[in-house]
């Protein structure tokens, strides 16, 4: 890939003043280039700054300070030269809902510039796309969620353009509709060509999609690189997570993890208040979010804590058997395991202490 | 321009998406002119609004100043005269008070009624007599300005004079022809001579057409204002407002559902949105006009002869309510706030302009007060046009004034816009 850059942002700061006065910086000076043809993804935590970010980049609004060229052009002193080369999908759904697909598509694609035959082309094409063309002349808002989000993401490509943003396209989706998603943008890069700005808080999505990733927290990129450049930053180490419930940890347990077993640097033990999901009070078996996986599970009614010990080793797998004859022989019943191999998650626990969902 | 097009037709095309906009466009503003046009006379001839009242003092009594006061009638029959005419309706608007002269010329400087009229006591000897005769004649028309009242009131008095002169010229001639045994025995004879030749006199003339410019449009059978004159220009305005005033919430609208955000990541203007947005609230508002004078076309409703002068009002208006519609734009936080605040503006401006009836029956204070409501311009001008026979000239003032406060607002508006 040659590293022609097709977007540069530089000095980037949005400043938000709050009607009580207050003054909040979203963000606080972003640089980075995006070059021609790559998956760039922008992962960081809600709030990070990531959706101020891509308005900007986008016109939607105007920086407090910097400015970002796409294809030489600056999106605020020549917008509409700017934006003819730029697709955005919004993280909202933003679309109307008593409008069919196919004149959602039809009015956004006359905003583009394009009428009559093209136009007709156009939109036939990006239903096939995205796979919605027997359902163009039902009203968007009959659509499931992962379809409405199919057709925001065909607004974004009506006039076939050669970049593309698209902010969180995954949020409140069920998994099958995701995956078409991740399958869309791979297709784009890969078929059409395209380059592709992708932000996300699921590290999950950045590691699979991205050629590139920043990481992004409180309003400034933490760490850019490629997914190995990064992961490199945290060293070797596996983290195993054991998930013990409800049961008690004593202070030896992790000392004997830490003293007998060859390769562990670290063990620590965290608790996690379960709060059942609003709606589920009354119910036998509660849904929750477990705050160190983000999987959904269900609990036991009445379980309250949700433990973990988290173990850092240079061999995680090798040193698993060594540690769960040890809790054994503590009386502490292991629910499950998980050994994690150096990922995004464990670079930007590395960088602020946090975990990417806090 | 293109873009502005793209964007007003996809207004419209989500507007009349929602099927409640038959229940807000058409069934109940139809609804109200009908009611209101059926208070207001319904298809009756006069109406309410095209009633001229005339306080009126007799103080002669005679056979002869009967006579003028019922001729008023027969040259103009939208003349009252009050308190003779009054009804149980108290068309007069007297309140059960009896009418003094003091209380006539509050009545006149309020605007309350056309003109005060004085038949001083000795109208009908003088008249016979044929020396000059003075009626008291006070309106609220400037001088040199001959109103309605005043035009019945000179061809009566015309009538009334010329057949005095006949018989006194008839007198005249009798005695000084020369012929023999031309005398009369005694004076009661001689009134009873000179009153044949009145009464011939005054029948002749009445044989002649009015002379009286005013009640031509009255002659046309079947083509006279009704209650839905008023009703249709006037519900219709209201309704115009309202519709074009919703504009405000479109942006909220759009902003919410993130298609406004969207569009302003696309190569086209953000001006051209809203104008676009604008144009789609322009041509709902001359929907709405087109929905109200359908309707009283198809009821046969009379709205004058100059439909270009017509058509003219409401292009004006409806612009100007689509500036307001911008400028509130720039206020309106929620929706909730919106519609409270449109309903509270209609239902003054409307009311105060003269939407509901016609602003000629109100107090003069009223009057002046209801002209800063752009309401009171636009049914002036319809009412000159319907009521009063205007063509586009009747009207220029009134589109003048619309067109100067829509820039006003508009530049405002413009200068407040913000598109973060
Ligand atoms: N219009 C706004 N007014 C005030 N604060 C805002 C506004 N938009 C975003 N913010 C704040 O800016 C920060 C970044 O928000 P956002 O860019 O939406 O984050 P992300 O997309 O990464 O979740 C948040 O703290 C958010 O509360
Ligand atoms: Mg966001």
């Amino acid at each position: 890939m040659s590293k022609q850059a097709l977007v540069e942002v530089r000095g980037l700061k949005k400043t938000f003043k709050r009607k009580d006065g207050t003054v909040v910086e979203a963000v606080k000076g972003i640089d980075l280039d995006i070059y021609r043809g790559e998956v760039f993804s922008l992962l960081g935590p809600n709030g990070a700054g990531k959706s101020t970010t891509i308005s900007m980049m986008s016109g939607l609004l105007t920086p407090t300070e910097g400015d970002a060229c796409i294809g030489g052009f600056s999106i605020t002193n020549q917008p509409l030269e700017a934006k003819k080369l730029l697709g955005v999908v919004p993280q909202e759904i933003a679309l109307y809902p008593t409008l069919t697909a196919r004149q959602n598509l039809e009015f956004f694609g006359r905003l583009y510039g394009l009428h009559g035959r093209e136009l007709a082309a156009s939109v036939d094409e990006t239903l096939e796309f995205i796979d919605l063309r027997d359902r163009q002349k039902d009203r968007v808002d009959t659509f499931s969620g992962g379809m409405k989000r199919r057709v925001n993401i065909g607004v974004g490509l009506l006039h076939k353009p050669q970049l593309v943003y698209m902010d969180e396209p995954t949020v409140g989706v069920d998994p099958q509709s995701r995956r078409r998603i991740l399958d869309t943008v791979i297709r784009l890069q890969q078929d059409r060509k395209m380059t592709v700005l992708y932000t996300t808080h699921l590290m999950e999505e950045s590691q699979e999609l991205s050629n590139r990733v920043g990481i992004i927290d409180h309003g400034q990129i933490i760490a850019l690189g490629t997914v190995g450049e990064l992961i490199q930053k945290v060293g070797e180490e596996d983290r195993l997570v054991f998930n013990v419930g409800e049961q008690p940890i004593s202070e030896a347990l992790l000392a004997r993890f830490q003293t007998e077993v060859p390769g562990v640097t670290k063990a620590t033990y965290e608790t996690v208040e379960l709060k059942p999901v609003a709606g589920m009070e009354e119910s036998a078996e509660l849904v929750v979010e477990k705050r160190s996986t983000g999987q959904m599970v269900v609990v036991r009614s009445g379980q309250v804590k949700d433990g973990t010990i988290v173990v850092y080793a240079k061999r995680g797998r090798k040193a698993l058997p060594d540690l769960l004859r040890i809790a054994n022989e503590m009386g502490v019943d292991v629910l499950s395991v998980e050994v994690r191999e150096p990922d995004l998650e464990a670079v930007f626990l590395h960088l602020t202490g946090r975990a990417l969902r806090d | 321009m293109d873009k502005i097009w793209s964007v007003a037709v996809n207004d419209l095309r989500v507007s009349f998406r929602d099927r409640s906009i038959w229940l807000s466009l058409v069934i109940i503003p139809l609804v109200i002119i009908f009611f209101i046009g059926l208070a207001n006379g319904g298809f009756g001839g006069g109406g309410g609004g095209a009633r001229l009242l005339v306080d009126t003092f007799d103080q002669d009594r005679s056979d002869l100043s009967a006579e003028l006061l019922a001729n008023l009638k027969v040259v103009n029959p939208d003349i009252m005269l009050c308190p003779a005419d009054n009804n149980a309706d108290d068309v007069c608007r007297l309140n059960g008070e009896s009418l003094t002269e003091a209380l006539a010329t509050g009545r006149l400087t309020d605007g309350m009624v056309s003109a005060t009229l004085v038949i001083p006591p000795d109208f009908g000897a003088k008249a016979l007599a044929g020396e000059p005769v003075n009626v008291i004649y006070r309106s609220q028309n400037a001088t040199g300005q001959t109103g309605p009242v005043l035009q019945a009131l000179q061809a009566v008095l015309q009538r009334t004079g010329g057949a005095a002169v006949a018989a006194r010229v008839g007198v005249e001639v009798f005695e000084n022809s020369g012929l023999v045994g031309a005398t009369f025995r005694d004076e009661a004879e001689r009134t009873t001579f000179r009153q044949e030749i009145y009464d011939t006199a005054r029948q002749t003339w009445n044989d002649l057409p009015p002379a009286v410019t005013f009640s031509e449009s009255a002659e046309k059978e079947g083509r006279k204002p009704s209650g839905f004159s008023q009703s249709v220009p006037g519900i219709g305005t209201m309704y115009v407002m309202s519709t074009v005033l919703i504009g405000c919430l479109v942006l909220l609208t759009e902003r919410k559902q993130w298609t406004f955000q969207r569009m302003l990541t696309m190569p086209v203007a953000p001006g051209q949105v809203v104008a676009g947005k604008m144009l789609a609230r322009f041509v709902m508002g001359m929907i709405q006009y087109a929905v109200a004078f359908g309707f009283g076309l198809i009821l046969g409703v009379y709205f004058g002869d100059s439909p270009l002068a017509l058509l003219l009002i409401m292009v004006v208006f409806t612009l100007c309510c689509t500036a307001f519609a911008l400028l509130l734009a720039t206020f309106v936080k929620t929706e909730m706030q919106a519609g409270s605040l449109l309903n509270l503006v209609v239902l003054i401006l409307a009311p105060l302009g003269g939407a509901w009836w016609p602003l000629e029956i109100v107090p003069q204070w009223m009057q002046t007060l209801g002209h800063l409501s752009p309401v009171a311009w636009a049914m002036e001008g319809f009412r000159n046009v319907i009521f009063h026979g205007g063509g586009v000239a009747s009207v220029i003032p009134n589109v003048l004034v619309l067109l100067a406060l829509t820039a006003v607002v508009f530049l405002i508006a413009v200068r407040r816009f913000k598109y973060e």
